[in-house]
């Protein structure tokens, strides 16, 4: 499990959904969410808050191309490229913040990742949540 | 609306121990006590029936005022509408499954009780033995039923599933839910299982040297922070398994075996037996119509 | 042989097995669940007949009967009672040689209950009384049974108490026991011994009765 630390920047609620937005490093993330700041105290705007997302919910991409529907972009550097058979393991620095990524094997040759490459790491705005 | 406040100085194995608890609990709600054995659990189970009297106290049960001990009220426990499951099941081993129901039917109370519990606990197949002939699961049934022929305003049960085996255990806290919210009881339990408190209880109360030192949900008692995945479970680790880069991590969450992928950052904090909570975003699980 | 002293002596046991019982089953569940600092005292005194030698019962039975003391003369003045030298002296005598015969079974078979049953009656409304006749008593029909005949066989058994008591009356007092004692006297061997055979014969059979049912042999009929 990823874990960043960042701070809520904005709550737009409709119904039992918020989306949530929040600010780190200069980099925006965003996350929606069934809960509301009636039901979680923690849904505060300027509350540093824990953001949680699955290692194998993280997408890679390399250079920036096409419009894309994913809200979270990360610019990382890859520190580490652990190769299993079918599944390999990204070690990825964000400013300073070390996450992970699973992807396949396969993928990796394909895109030909390298160690101390620039890549950007997405995530789904769906696959992240949130923890005080 | 329960009320209580119970004071009492208790003799346990370890020695003494002053129990002092101030609570209350709302009508139809489904409550845990929790706590370590000795921690006077019982003894609170036991003061509510009026089967042990405290010290210092008072019981006020919708309204009503069950034991003040500053007035010199003490209702004895055949006054107080309560339904009780014993650990041993106290079952009465000279009457028959329904005879041990008919015996608690009070004066003029309608018999149609009697026969509508039968079938609830599905033991109509049986309602002629003697419960010496019956295994433990369908005892505790019976003992479950028996508790609710009077319609008590609070049905205690001192861990009824502590004796049976996981498979049973699912079953009654089914039988436990659904006559529960059926009968529209407020029911205190004292239990020890985790999977149990979850699935059973509204609220729990978190008892430690014979002080509450918590109530809350289950949640808020049990985790240690609010995640904001709607998709939640606890259950307990059984195997941690490595493939290929990742782990797969095998939880029983009630009766159903799930697996759950990690990375080995996080299976070095776990050990098989462990109680985890399993979270994910709503968003990912499928729903789908079971055909039968 | 004359059957008179076999007759009196069953008469006897019977009376006094069921007075027992009626005095027993309060008594014994006082006992048992009662947790009055003078219990000891009360479990000491019905106890005392099983060590005490019969005749010391017997003769201050004799004197509290006789109508020169304050018992004897309040049974014979107020009831009509004639303890001494009577049958209903002789009731009475064995009523309290008996006594722990039948309180100890009844009191062991209410201890060994499990308080959870009293409890669980309790709380589904039921009185003390009611949960002694429908929970507790029908719940130690073995240690009733023991209590029954055990109480029985030992009044048949009795000697002591009853020669201090009753005498030697015929009809009146003069049970089995006393009619062997009386016929070795006279040095009829042949009549002490009918009697003594008869007796042998009975409580054997009495007590093996016992045993086959409390060891579960015959179980399945009891219940």
């Amino acid at each position: 499990m990823n874990t960043l630390r960042a701070e809520i920047t904005s709550v737009k609620v409709h119904g039992n959904l918020s989306l949530v937005e929040l600010h780190l490093e200069g980099t925006t993330l965003k996350s929606i969410v069934i809960e509301t700041p009636a039901t979680a105290s923690y849904l505060k705007k300027g509350n540093t808050i824990n953001v949680l997302f699955k290692e194998t919910e993280v997408i890679i991409g390399k250079g920036k191309g096409q419009p894309i529907s994913l809200r979270n972009i990360l610019d990382c550097t890859i520190t580490n490229i652990e190769k299993g058979v079918l599944l390999s393991k990204l070690s990825l620095k964000f400013k300073g913040h070390s996450i992970a990524s699973i992807i396949t094997t396969n993928a990796v040759e394909h895109l030909d990742l390298k160690k101390g490459e620039q890549i950007t790491a997405m995530i789904k705005t769906n696959e992240i949540m949130l923890s005080d | 609306m329960i009320r209580f406040s119970l004071h009492k100085k208790l003799k346990a194995s370890t020695g003494d121990m002053q129990l002092d608890v101030e609570c209350h609990i709302d009508q139809g709600k489904l409550v845990t006590l929790f706590g370590e054995s000795g921690a006077g659990k019982t003894s609170i189970l036991r003061m509510l029936a009026g089967l042990l009297m405290p010290e210092k106290g008072t019981i006020e049960v919708n309204n009503s005022v069950w034991l003040d001990t500053q007035k010199g009220i003490n209702l004895k426990p055949q006054q107080r509408k309560t339904g009780y499951v014993f650990q041993d099941y106290a079952l009465f081993p000279n009457m028959t499954v329904k005879e041990n129901l008919e015996y608690a039917l009070d004066k003029n109370q309608d018999i149609g009780i009697v026969k509508e519990l039968i079938e609830i606990i599905e033991l109509t197949d049986l309602q002629d033995r003697k419960p010496e002939t019956l295994s433990g699961g369908q005892k505790q049934r019976i003992a479950l039923a028996r508790a609710l022929v009077r319609q008590p305003q609070i049905l205690m049960l001192d861990e009824p599933l502590s004796a049976l085996d996981r498979a049973m255990r699912t079953k009654l806290q089914d039988y436990i839910l659904h006559v529960h919210r059926k009968y529209n009881l407020t029911t205190i339990l004292v239990s020890h299982e985790m999977s149990e408190i979850f699935k059973l209880s509204d609220e729990i109360l978190v008892l430690e040297n014979g002080t509450i030192t918590r109530q809350g949900t289950p949640m808020d008692i049990f985790t240690n922070r609010h995640i904001s995945g709607k998709f939640q479970f606890t259950g307990e680790i059984l195997h941690i398994e490595k493939e290929d880069i990742i782990y797969i991590i095998s939880v029983l969450i009630g009766n159903n075996l799930v697996k759950v992928v990690a990375d080995q950052s996080e299976v070095q904090q776990f050990s098989i037996g462990e109680k985890v909570l399993v979270a994910s975003k709503a968003f990912n699980p499928m729903i789908e119509k079971i055909n039968h | 042989m004359v059957w008179g002293p076999i007759i009196l002596t069953f008469k006897l046991a019977l009376i006094v097995t069921f007075l027992l019982l009626l005095i027993s089953i309060p008594l014994a569940y006082w006992l048992a669940f009662s947790r009055t600092r003078v219990k000891p005292v009360f479990e000491t005194l019905v106890s005392m007949p099983l060590v005490l030698p019969p005749t010391v019962i017997g003769f201050y039975l004799l004197i509290a009967f006789s109508p020169a003391y304050p018992l004897g003369n309040f049974l014979n003045e107020v009831l009509g009672l004639q303890m001494v030298f009577t049958f209903e002296g002789l009731v009475m005598a064995s009523v309290i040689y008996s006594l722990p015969f039948m309180v100890h079974p009844i009191q062991a078979g209410f201890r060994n209950l499990p308080a959870s049953l009293t409890e669980a009656s309790y709380v589904l409304g039921k009185s003390k009384t009611t949960t002694l006749f429908k929970v507790l008593l029908p719940n130690i029909k073995p240690s009733l049974l023991t209590g029954i005949v055990l109480a029985f066989a030992h009044t048949i058994g009795e000697f002591g108490v009853v020669l201090m008591i009753g005498g030697s009356i015929p009809n009146e007092t003069k049970v089995a026991s006393i009619a062997i004692y009386e016929e070795v006297e006279a040095l009829n061997y042949g009549q002490a011994n009918y009697y003594s055979l008869f007796l042998f014969i009975v409580t054997f059979v009495i007590l093996l009765m016992v045993y086959l049912v409390n060891g579960g042999y015959l179980r399945r009929i009891w219940k």
